[in-house]
């Protein structure tokens, strides 16, 4: 009898548990001796059917995710300027383009994403950019070179373009810095109609047609191309999505309308399931385990749209759980440690302005919170940092008009008061540990008017030293990481808050990547390279989740519940956090909310005979 | 069929969502205890298991609107120094259940 070692070359081992699971399991067969079954690992992928989009269209362009995309320009039986966004139900409509096109191409995300090149009705190749910020269109710095039926990639401040028409196929690779482009190192063959995806620094180009319809693969990497593996089925006016390590090109024409998927690992093309419906010139968004196509010709313009799901290595998108609720709520206190051991002193347990400044301080184990040693002086607007055992509380508002500089310290259950401040002041954020921490921002004056602090003082365990200023006062901001790789984001002025982020060195803070949704009084954690934005106002209470990656921010599945003047485990890694406390639209919460961030998950299926 | 469901119930801290629940069904806590749930088999679940009484849309936006209206009317009670202050201390806006 032939067995599964001589069909396969691997033995069915014999095993008490499924094993973790990884890419190296998948097709792979075991018998799990507790339940009595034989299990494999195998990958469940389909293109299922999304709403439609409210207008029929090909040769449109795409960007953003399969649950918050965008769709924009293109032609019905006249070139449009039409733009729609995807919430991963339904399609909705944004705002127009300012040119009229088609045959262009995209990059981005949803609130920020970038439209360029094309043609005109006319027909005219055009260089005209467009920025998106979730509601309209914006004119930028237009492309070096007029082409069309070209391909993007990237982001909004970070964009790519490459390949297209002009009176005949190019090579031509321009990079955008969210307003003016350069030019880049040529495609080796040049071609229009490709397919693209990935960054500015990581980019893919694949198929299209240069003299013939092509199944070339290059890879980018900020100055130069290289050839990759070359794709299954050669075909042009294909959708692209994913990063350069892990793609997926979908669609397209060979010498008639194609379903085909392929997915790419940085190297080899390995073919997928197809598209439900053959089609071309369609719009793509998402990535490869979670791709969107929408739009496109299969016998006329179409409006369908079709989501990819990879379900075994999908990543689990992020999402918060319910946590236990505080014992006192409190609004605009300061918080430290971590999603199972996270501390919250100070703040306000009614109208911040009343009077009612909060001494107590509470800890939380992951489940539930329970009280400890108040802080020596109640205080509400203040900072801090550190863990629950060795935290540090400074600045804040003691009393109508007094903005403190005092100093506390906590060993895990009680209070002891350090080395003041050197500017007393209050809204500022606090970053690091008990011995190394940095208090930034916030503002000293008794006001109205009230001024603002681009301060920036660091805290050694026992005294305060001034260091450089925040490239922009604010007050109400977040702050994360360390004493000498930090982060600070958001803030206000003005009520409707900043998206301003900075990074800071030890010595000096640096402009970096914008939030996508400004806004003041939010919450921070995690790292300089990892950090996560929850809540806030802008003057609305906002639920707005975004995670930063050292270069960019982007957004995340919201909090359950809007609310602002939250605070945070601010030691919590971007991956698994807390927020607790503040105020929704209308009253003080209690309320705990647990982050739990992307994730890749693979799930093991029970093999049986039927 | 309607994309959401309304309702409201108590959030009683740990448990009340998991992030399963997150990732299964659309979900969003208003003023009131109001809650909109996406339409479908484990939303209607979740509602149900976690003692909610079901609302229809009007009635989950008078309970937000009641809500919205008290906290302006306590705003409003305020001493003028005290509103508009640097921050939070806002006059609450309407809210427009989705």
């Amino acid at each position: 009898m032939t067995t599964y070692n001589q069909l396969a070359g691997y033995r069915v081992n014999y095993l008490g548990s499924d094993p973790t699971l990884n890419t190296g399991n998948e097709g792979q067969v075991w018998y799990n001796s507790t339940t009595g079954t034989l299990r494999s690992l195998v990958q469940l992928k389909a293109w299922s059917a999304g709403s439609n989009m409210s207008t029929a269209r090909t040769a449109l362009a795409g960007c953003g995710t399969q649950t918050a995309g965008l769709a924009f320009g293109g032609v019905t039986t006249v070139n449009t300027n039409a733009t729609e966004e995807y919430s991963g139900y339904t399609w909705s409509a944004g705002g127009n383009l300012n040119t009229i096109r088609r045959d262009l191409a995209g990059a981005g995300i949803q609130t920020a994403g970038i439209a360029f090149g094309g043609r005109n009705p006319n027909p005219t190749n055009l260089t005209a950019t467009e920025k998106y910020d979730g509601t309209s269109w914006t004119s930028s710095g237009n492309l070096g070179t007029a082409r069309r039926s070209l391909a993007g990639a990237g982001i909004q401040t970070a964009g790519l373009a490459f390949g297209g028409v002009t009176t005949t196929q190019v090579a031509n690779t321009e990079s955008f810095n969210g307003s003016t482009w350069t030019a880049g190192g040529n495609m080796n063959t040049a071609r229009n109609s490709l397919g693209g995806a990935g960054t500015q620094t990581a980019g893919l180009g694949f198929g299209g047609f240069s003299t013939v319809t092509t199944n070339i693969t290059e890879l980018y990497n900020g100055s130069t191309w290289t050839t990759g593996g070359t794709m299954n089925t050669a075909r042009y006016n294909l959708g692209g999505a994913g990063i350069q390590t892990a793609g997926i090109g979908f669609g397209g024409y060979t010498t008639a309308n194609v379903a085909n998927t392929e997915e790419y690992d940085g190297s080899v093309w390995v073919t997928s399931t197809n598209l439900t419906t053959a089609r071309r010139e369609l719009a793509n968004a998402g990535t490869r385990s979670a791709a969107l196509g929408a739009g496109g010709y299969t016998t006329a313009v179409s409006s369908a749209t079709e989501e990819f799901n990879s379900t075994i290595y999908s990543p689990a998108t992020g999402a918060w759980a319910s946590g236990g609720n505080m014992g006192t709520a409190t609004i605009s206190g300061s918080g430290a440690g971590t999603q199972t051991a996270a501390l919250a002193f100070g703040g306000s347990t009614g109208s911040p302005s009343s009077g009612t400044r909060s001494a107590v301080t509470q800890k939380y184990d992951g489940t539930s919170w329970t009280s400890t040693g108040n802080l020596g002086s109640a205080v509400y607007a203040n900072a801090g940092a550190g863990t629950q055992t060795a935290a540090v509380n400074f600045g804040g508002s003691t009393a109508p008009t007094v903005r403190s500089a005092v100093t506390e310290k906590f060993n895990g259950s009680t209070w002891t008061t350090s080395g003041n401040m050197n500017s007393g002041r209050q809204a500022l954020t606090g970053l690091g540990t008990q011995t190394a921490a940095i208090g930034a921002g916030g503002y000293a004056s008794s006001g109205p008017p009230y001024s603002v602090d681009a301060l920036s003082e660091s805290f050694n365990g026992t005294s305060w030293t001034t260091g450089n200023n925040l490239n922009t006062a604010r007050y109400y901001l977040a702050g994360c990481g360390t004493q000498t790789s930090g982060l600070v984001f958001g803030g206000a002025p003005p009520a409707s808050g900043l998206s301003n982020t900075e990074s800071y060195n030890g010595t000096s803070w640096t402009a970096t990547g914008t939030l996508n949704t400004a806004r003041r009084n939010l919450a921070g954690s995690g790292t300089q390279t990892a950090a996560l934005a929850a809540g806030g106002s802008n003057p609305s209470v906002v639920s707005n989740t975004e995670l930063f990656d050292g270069t960019s921010w982007v957004s995340n599945p919201p909090m359950t519940t809007a609310r602002t003047a939250l605070r945070s485990g601010s030691q919590s890694p971007n991956s698994v956090s807390v927020v607790f406390g503040g105020t929704t639209a209308t009253a003080i919460t209690s309320a705990t909310e647990e982050w739990s961030g992307p994730q890749t998950t693979a799930t093991a299926s029970t093999l049986t005979t039927s | 069929m309607a994309l959401f469901i309304y309702g409201t119930a108590e959030n009683t801290g740990k448990g009340f969502f998991t992030a399963e629940d997150r990732r299964n069904f659309f979900l969003r806590g208003f003023p009131g205890d109001v809650w909109v749930i996406g339409n479908n088999e484990k939303g209607a679940l979740w509602l149900a298991e976690k003692n909610g009484v079901e609302k229809t849309k009007a009635e989950a936006q008078a309970i937000v609107d009641a809500e919205v209206a008290k906290a302006q009317a306590a705003y409003d009670a305020l001493p003028e120094d005290q509103k508009n202050r640097p921050g939070f201390n806002q006059r609450p806006t309407a809210i427009t259940l989705p």
